[in-house]
């Protein structure tokens, strides 16, 4: 059987996605540069829970780099870290609210 | 390369409804587990009763308690094999600390004692000349000397 059709217009994506907005060219579009970057960070470190609470969902769900606007290298570290947290109950996988 | 110490991290949550005595005496197995497979230990951080970010084994909070221990490659299996019999800890997570993290703690502690870094600095391109050699301990044993 197929799931019912969704009754909205604009289809739902992953819950991330911005809306599409016209741009045009005369306001410069704002750089958004990586947070670890500029404080200089070398390792993220998988106890800092405060810290690595701020790359996840209220859902528990890590957000992407193209939002936050994390570069590869520390999403990479972020990632690792934020499942090493899980692992250890420090974070959620899936958040209270949800379940 | 069987003499290699490699500088190890493990994290345990040890069941909160113990008493105190009762999850030192547990900490205490731990670090005589990491002394008998041939490792130092290093610190012992205790972070004390948490809040569990979800339920274990249908509990809600547990007693955090993070080791520093240098051994040889074999110790971490034997660790593994420790936490699995003792019903006592809910959770572990054994890691190598990294060569990133060493670097991120000597930047720190270069900014808390600017006097000491400069020779902790120094010395690790001297005593190690194998390119591989990095990951493994000399700043932990560079700390014991200072």
């Amino acid at each position: 059987m197929r799931p019912p059709a969704r009754s909205s217009s604009a289809p739902q994506r992953n819950g991330f996605r911005k809306p599409r907005r016209e741009r045009d060219d005369k306001t410069p579009r704002k750089k958004r540069t990586c947070r670890f970057c500029d404080a200089k960070e070398i390792y993220i470190d998988y106890k800092d829970e405060k810290r690595l609470q701020r790359f996840v969902t209220e859902q528990g769900k890590i957000i992407p780099k193209r939002i936050t606007g994390t570069c590869a290298k520390h999403q990479r570290q972020l990632v690792q870290a934020i499942k090493r947290a899980r692992q250890l109950a420090m974070l959620p996988f899936v958040s209270d609210s949800i379940r | 390369m069987d003499n290699i110490h490699r500088l190890y991290e493990t994290t345990f949550i040890v069941n909160a409804s113990l008493d105190d005595p009762q999850v030192d005496a547990v900490i205490t197995r731990m670090q005589d587990t990491i002394t008998k497979n041939g490792g130092t230990v290093k610190a012992l951080n205790k972070w004390g009763r948490k809040r569990l970010a979800y339920t274990i084994n249908k509990k809600t909070n547990g007693f955090y308690v993070n080791i520093e221990f240098t051994a040889p490659a074999g110790a971490p299996n034997a660790l593994e094999r420790f936490y699995q019999l003792d019903e006592m800890i809910l959770r572990h997570l054994t890691i190598i600390v990294d060569k990133r993290a060493l670097k991120a703690r000597a930047a720190v502690a270069a900014a808390v004692q600017p006097a000491e870094a400069v020779p902790a600095q120094a010395l690790p391109a001297q005593a190690v000349p194998a390119a591989r050699e990095p990951l493994f301990t000399e700043t932990a044993e560079e700390k014991k000397k200072e």
